[in-house]
């Protein structure tokens, strides 16, 4: 982490208006620096799907920019789109398994940005790949499991196959859209120390939507505070005092421990 | 920003106007048309089929409509703003907060409502409905004649019907089979969810949608007539009117299943930065292949009876044979046919059902 202060993201007056008039980002402004693990705060319906979700593109940003290394991946054409989304991995609140598919196959479907057609459409990837691939199964400790239909495989591990697939993409930086909040504590404790390991070690930047304070504080060190749309608050998840919580959350809100 | 938001929704607004003009024209000129007939049927006892829309009606009436169409749909709620507005994504916040439930206390359900009423009314009329020749001493006659002719089957020609038989079940085979590929193929531009990204995909799906919907829209029976001119009558012809129509219907249940299929894979596979290809080829294609299938065998299986059907203008097969036999008013002959085809269609169902079944 030699370059911290260089940022990798900058999110400038992004707006997002759906079709059917509701505005779910408003003006947010912030940015993101290489080697970052950064939480995204607020309440159900505030907009942090929304806000990641434009980052790569899955929907469409109304207005504002979204700097990726410099490029603006709001107004990027289609065509030049897959470049980019090679560089972003993203995990989901429901993993995203292909289920009927095996564990491996799963992994190496990270790579498919990168495939010739014929490779994608056959899963036919030089060994390298396929050793890279159990080489990221070992650290998320599923390497046994290998052959195994990834739908039978449970919440928890099906979550760390997600997270070995996005690494098979060898991501710049990770979005990852509440990725424990269909896990139990325990479990999700696993899986977000693999983010704080992947950040550390690895050097990936991480973007992460979460919902429990507590997480925040115990694992991002930075946060942006979303509500109604709106950037609340954003910078050091240590400053989010009882008063911002009442502010993020409301008034009536009292904190949850997840331990 | 919100002045591009607000652009767009005017547009949309703009179309759906439009669009419900058409709608509430034809309503209003319906309802006038159902008026006229309720008022004729029930005071001269004239009945329908004599009676003509003369053009004056036509001319008088369709820019009436159109003129309280345009002011109700204007300045009120009409029952085609209703429809238009709920079904389109822009404009559906405008009328989701409205009291949905209490539509008995709104002109536009009211109206909607008598038009029913009084279509329901007007089709008794019409189909002359009548239990008196049904149930007359002649009529019932007439039907134990053909009953008695029917369950004294003559299976001296049993033979012959097993023939045809295997070629109507052949012919479903062969149209379900060559249909196949087109469909399957087709499907991925019609769903909504795969072409909703890509201008000219979205324009590709519109014209295959229509063109399906129109060979859909015919029937089965009418195709064969066409293609009984076209190859000649025959086993072919009734192939070719089978093929298109599965064609059209296949394409539809598969996209329909494609539009059904859990959104999630496919976003985690356009994330990687896959082309879409890949996209469908592994995110969408394994969560839809055994529906595929199911849909295919039951296509089959309702093939099989409408090429019984098919054969009756000409389409070959068992068909075929049972128009001969009725032109000869030999009963006993047509009483096998309807029993053959009877346990062969029960078979196939059973069979496909069961195959079915063990696939999901
Ligand atoms: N596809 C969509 N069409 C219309 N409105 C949407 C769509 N997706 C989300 N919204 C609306 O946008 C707002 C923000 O939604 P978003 O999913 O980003 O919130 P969130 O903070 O991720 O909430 P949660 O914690 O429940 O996941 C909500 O009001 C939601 O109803
Ligand atoms: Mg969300």
């Amino acid at each position: 982490m030699s370059n911290t202060s260089k940022p990798i993201l900058e999110i400038k007056n992004l707006s997002k208006i759906y079709d059917d008039g509701r505005q779910a980002l408003n003006d947010v402004s912030f940015s993101v620096n290489k080697g970052d693990f950064f939480g995204v705060i607020g309440l159900s319906g505030s907009g942090k799907s929304t806000l990641l979700r434009c980052i790569n593109r899955l929907i469409d940003p109304t207005s504002g920019q979204i700097l990726f290394n410099g490029v603006d991946l709001a107004s990027l054409p289609k065509n030049q789109l897959s470049e980019q989304r090679q560089k972003i991995g993203m995990i989901f609140q429901h993993f995203n398994l292909i289920s009927r598919k095996s564990v491996l196959t799963n992994v190496l479907l990270g790579k498919l940005g990168q495939a010739s057609l014929l490779q994608g459409l056959f899963v036919k990837f030089p060994q390298e790949d396929i050793d890279r691939a159990m080489y990221l199964l070992s650290i998320v400790g599923l390497k046994d499991k290998w052959k195994y239909r990834a739908g039978e495989l449970s919440g928890g591990q099906q979550q760390r196959v997600a997270i070995a697939r996005c690494l098979m993409q060898k991501p710049e930086i990770l979005l990852a859209d509440e990725p424990v909040a269909s896990l139990d504590p325990a479990t999700s404790h696993g899986v977000m120390d693999h983010f704080e390991q992947i950040n550390k070690e690895m050097g990936i930047t991480i973007l992460c939507n979460l919902h429990f304070l507590s997480l925040v504080r115990r694992y991002t060190p930075q946060v942006v505070a979303l509500k109604g749309g709106q950037k609340v608050f954003s910078g050091s998840s240590s400053g989010i005092d009882e008063e911002w919580f009442k502010r993020i959350y409301g008034e009536g809100a009292k904190e949850v421990q997840i331990r | 920003m919100i002045d591009v938001f607000q652009k767009r929704f005017e547009a949309e607004k703009r179309k759906a106007f439009v669009a419900t003009l058409f709608v509430d024209t034809f309503l209003i000129f319906y309802s006038f048309f159902l008026v006229y007939f309720l008022s004729l049927s029930f005071s001269h006892e004239v009945s329908y089929a004599s009676q003509n829309l003369s053009g004056s009606f036509l001319g008088m009436m369709l820019p009436v409509s159109a003129l309280i169409a345009f002011v109700w749909g204007r300045w009120g709620r009409s029952p085609g703003v209703s429809l238009v507005y709920r079904t389109n994504r822009y404009l559906k916040s405008v009328v989701r907060d409205e009291e949905k439930r209490q539509w008995w206390k709104k002109p536009y359900g009211v109206f909607s409502f008598v038009i029913l009423i009084g279509t329901f009314v007007l089709g008794f009329q019409i189909t002359d409905v009548s239990f008196r020749s049904l149930l007359s001493e002649e009529g019932m006659e007439g039907a134990k004649r053909i009953f008695t002719a029917l369950i004294t089957p003559n299976w001296s020609i049993i033979g012959l019907v097993l023939t045809a038989m295997l070629e109507t079940i052949f012919i479903a085979l062969i149209a379900t089979t060559l249909a196949l590929p087109g469909a399957f193929v087709a499907s991925f531009f019609c769903a909504r969810n795969l072409v909703r990204n890509s201008r000219s995909a979205s324009f590709l799906s519109v014209i295959l949608r229509t063109l399906f919907n129109f060979s859909r829209s015919v029937e089965p029976v009418i195709w064969a007539i066409i293609f009984s001119v076209w190859v000649g009558i025959g086993p072919f012809a009734g192939m070719l009117a089978l093929m298109l129509h599965s064609v059209a219907s296949l394409a539809k249940q598969y996209a329909e299943e494609i539009e059904n299929c859990e959104s999630g894979p496919i976003e985690a596979m356009e994330a990687t930065g896959a082309r879409n290809i890949h996209v469908i080829w592994h995110a969408v294609v394994p969560q839809v292949l055994m529906p595929f299938l199911s849909f295919t065998i039951f296509r089959w299986d309702i093939n099989i009876r409408m090429a019984t059907i098919i054969g009756l203008v000409g389409g070959g097969g068992v068909g075929t044979l049972l128009m001969q036999y009725q032109g000869l008013a030999q009963w006993n002959e047509v009483g096998t046919i309807v029993i053959v085809i009877a346990i062969v269609v029960w078979m196939m169902d059973f069979l496909s059902g069961k195959v079915r079944e063990a696939l999901l």
